[in-house]
């Protein structure tokens, strides 16, 4: 092989190096993730209980879904995770970051005190507000309105305040991440941007919606990918935050893959779990398609 | 159009000094430039004009109004940035026409403005294009036609031309100085070429560590320098420095003594430095019209040939000296050639402070 290989030409050699260092990956992630993955295909079109054969049975797990009004509301909830979280978790950050951009002293700690809870585990921080959903004298946030004498809220016990209530901390865990993605877009924009728009007399909404916002678009673009397969894919928190992991009450904030790993678990219905899987996938497909088209069109 | 007045600025970060007192009166219509080594202070001067930032110290005036607590946008100035500061995501026009939106002209008034403006500096064919597919020259004459779009009473450049290829800035000065002579704009031009400052500026103000070493025209800066750093500053190649002993009515030099020039005062050491530039020592024939006690003769050390005339380093009494010989012929390396200083272009420095001295000086004074 020696003598082989010093006979190639320099890059040739460099080529052969950078396989022979991709091989291990390469063989991981094919056998770990690429094949599972193609397998939840055929998955999707077959009955199987994990231990005993598997049978063909065509379309027949999607016409069960599409005929279980639970799948209906599991697919709505996962949209409205995606419809509130998105807007409200992307504006929060750009606005800290904004204005933290603008801060000289302790910029720092601040930058580090929102991005803590990126680096908590979910489990850990879905425990934690799981208990300050509880009523009073145990919940903190029902312990402040019994102070003020409002009435008190069921919060994750409300089939409509639920959904809300878990949305919270799933947008407070991602805003650390998505105020360091924005503070180094605004960074990246020279000083001399705005010194040039300050000596031109602009306002300061002229500077944001002409300056700022337009040279911080590739970093909105891409949060708004990250954000939106992070949201469709809502699940440890949920699992965790809700009695029973049951993504209740009354399924009112069960995502789709809480619904896939029930399927799969607790019911051990491989083919329903994998057709909901091939249904995630072809939605989150379909959303970075569209992001890309958007980005593409500037 | 508009004077500027610079009353006692002095300007710190944090607890450095970087302008330390600066006393200057602008004319109007005049074009000015600020010059020095980088460090100096010229830039921070310039965002202090701009308001840009404040002054720690000292009264601005433009057009007889103190400035120091006015809006950059209400100081009626418009300012070309080093980096252009042109925004990649308007066209050329909507970049040109930013400040005269933001001031909300009429769209019809800014499409003639920026229309006018394009004209005058050939940017018709470009203004649908984004900074992105224009070359440098090209957006740096979109920096200049956004600042003149505005019609402001006062121009500030800031070194404009530095990140232009050598030849393309030659090419741009030009059209700075033309522009200048059209439009009559008071200007206010930072660099750090002394080339650029003698070709555009009316006065060059030279600056140092946040001081002003000298201000006048560029012919008086090169020709009277106030000292030893301005003399070294202005003109290319430097002045020659030769340290030398005043001793009665003697100039010493290393290899050689010089009747003394008329001098200003003497220093109480009688240790001087004697200037002379390049162009002032003479070689071969022109040694004669200058007394015999001004020659000498100087061994040829490095030759450096640029076409019409070339640099030469010569050595004499163990120090370098440079000259340029006009004309295609030079001498080879090792040759002794005669060589003579010009007494009419002495300059004389006190050796310990630099403070010129020389003759110039008494009739200056």
């Amino acid at each position: 092989m020696s003598t082989w290989l010093s006979r190639q030409t320099l890059a040739r050699k460099q080529a052969v190096w950078a396989w022979i260092f991709l091989a291990v990956p390469i063989v991981y992630f094919t056998a770990v993730r690429f094949w599972p993955a193609v397998d939840a295909f055929s998955l999707s079109l077959s009955r199987w209980n994990l231990v005993g054969p598997r049978h063909f049975v065509g379309l027949e797990n999607y016409r069960h879904l599409a005929a279980d009004p639970v799948f209906w509301q599991v697919l709505g909830n996962t949209f409205e995770y995606l419809a509130l979280g998105l807007p409200i978790s992307l504006f929060l950050a750009f606005v800290i970051a904004y204005q933290l951009d603008r801060v000289r002293t302790g910029q720092g700690v601040l930058r580090a005190l929102y991005f803590l809870p990126h680096l908590t585990t979910a489990t850990a921080m879905a425990w934690v507000w799981r208990w300050f959903y509880q009523p009073a004298p145990v919940g903190l946030f029902n312990g402040w309105l019994s102070l003020f004498g409002i009435a008190q809220q069921p919060f994750l016990r409300s089939t409509a305040q639920a959904l809300p209530a878990v949305l919270v901390p799933a947008i407070w865990a991602a805003l650390g991440f998505q105020v360091v993605i924005f503070l180094a877009g605004l960074k990246a924009i020279p000083r001399s941007y705005y010194e040039a728009a300050e000596i031109d007399g602009a306002g300061s909404w002229q500077i944001l919606r002409e300056i700022t916002l337009p040279l911080l678009l590739p970093s909105f673009v891409f949060l708004f990918i990250t954000t939106s397969i992070g949201l469709l894919r809502i699940f440890d928190l949920v699992y965790n935050i809700t009695a029973g992991g049951e993504g209740g009450p009354l399924n009112a904030t069960k995502p789709l893959v809480l619904s896939i790993y029930q399927s799969a678990f607790a019911r051990m219905d491989m083919g329903t779990a994998s057709a909901q899987t091939v249904i995630l996938f072809v939605i989150l497909l379909a959303i970075s398609l569209l992001q890309m088209r958007l980005l593409r069109q500037r | 159009m508009a004077s500027v007045t610079l009353r006692g600025i002095r300007k710190a970060f944090d607890r450095t000094e970087i302008i330390k007192g600066i006393d200057l009166d602008i004319a109007d219509k005049e074009f000015v430039v600020f010059v020095g080594p980088s460090g100096c202070g010229k830039s921070t001067l310039l965002r202090l004009i701009a308001g840009l930032e404040d002054v720690s110290a000292g009264e601005i005036l433009i057009d007889g109004r103190v400035v120091n607590n006015t809006a950059p946008k209400d100081r009626n100035i418009a300012m070309v940035f080093q980096s252009y500061a042109l925004y990649p995501h308007m066209t050329v026009a909507r970049n040109m026409g930013f400040g005269l939106r933001a001031a909300k002209t009429p769209t019809s008034e800014i499409d003639r403005r920026v229309g006018e403006a394009a004209a005058m500096l050939g940017l018709e064919s470009l203004l649908q294009r984004r900074p992105g597919e224009l070359s440098g020259g090209q957006r740096q004459r979109v920096a200049m036609g956004r600042a003149i779009v505005r019609d402001p009473e006062v121009f500030l450049f800031d070194e404009p031309l530095s990140n232009l290829d050598a030849q393309l800035r030659n090419q741009v000065r030009t059209d700075i100085k033309k522009l200048h002579q059209q439009v009559r704009t008071t200007s206010i031009y930072v660099t750090h070429d002394q080339v650029e400052a003698m070709t555009l500026a009316d006065r060059i103000v030279l600056l140092r560590d946040g001081r002003i070493e000298q201000v006048g025209t560029p012919i008086e800066l090169f020709t009277c320098p106030a000292n030893r750093f301005v003399a070294r500053f202005i003109g290319s190649p430097s002045m020659n420095i030769i340290p030398a002993q005043i001793d009665d009515n003697e100039i010493v030099l290393p290899w050689m003594r010089l009747p003394t020039p008329p001098l200003a005062t003497r220093p109480t050491d009688g240790r001087i430095e004697l200037g002379i530039r390049p162009d002032d020592l003479l070689t071969g024939a022109a040694c004669h019209s200058v007394p015999e006690a001004y020659r000498f003769t100087a061994e040829v050390r490095v030759v450096e040939p640029m076409g019409a005339e070339s640099q030469l380093i010569v050595s004499v009494g163990g120090q370098d000296l440079q000259l340029r010989l006009m004309g295609r012929l030079f001498p080879k390396p090792g040759e002794r050639i005669a060589c003579a200083l010009d007494p009419a272009e002495l300059h004389v420095f006190d050796a310990t402070t630099g403070v010129a001295i020389g003759q110039r000086h008494i009739s200056l004074q």
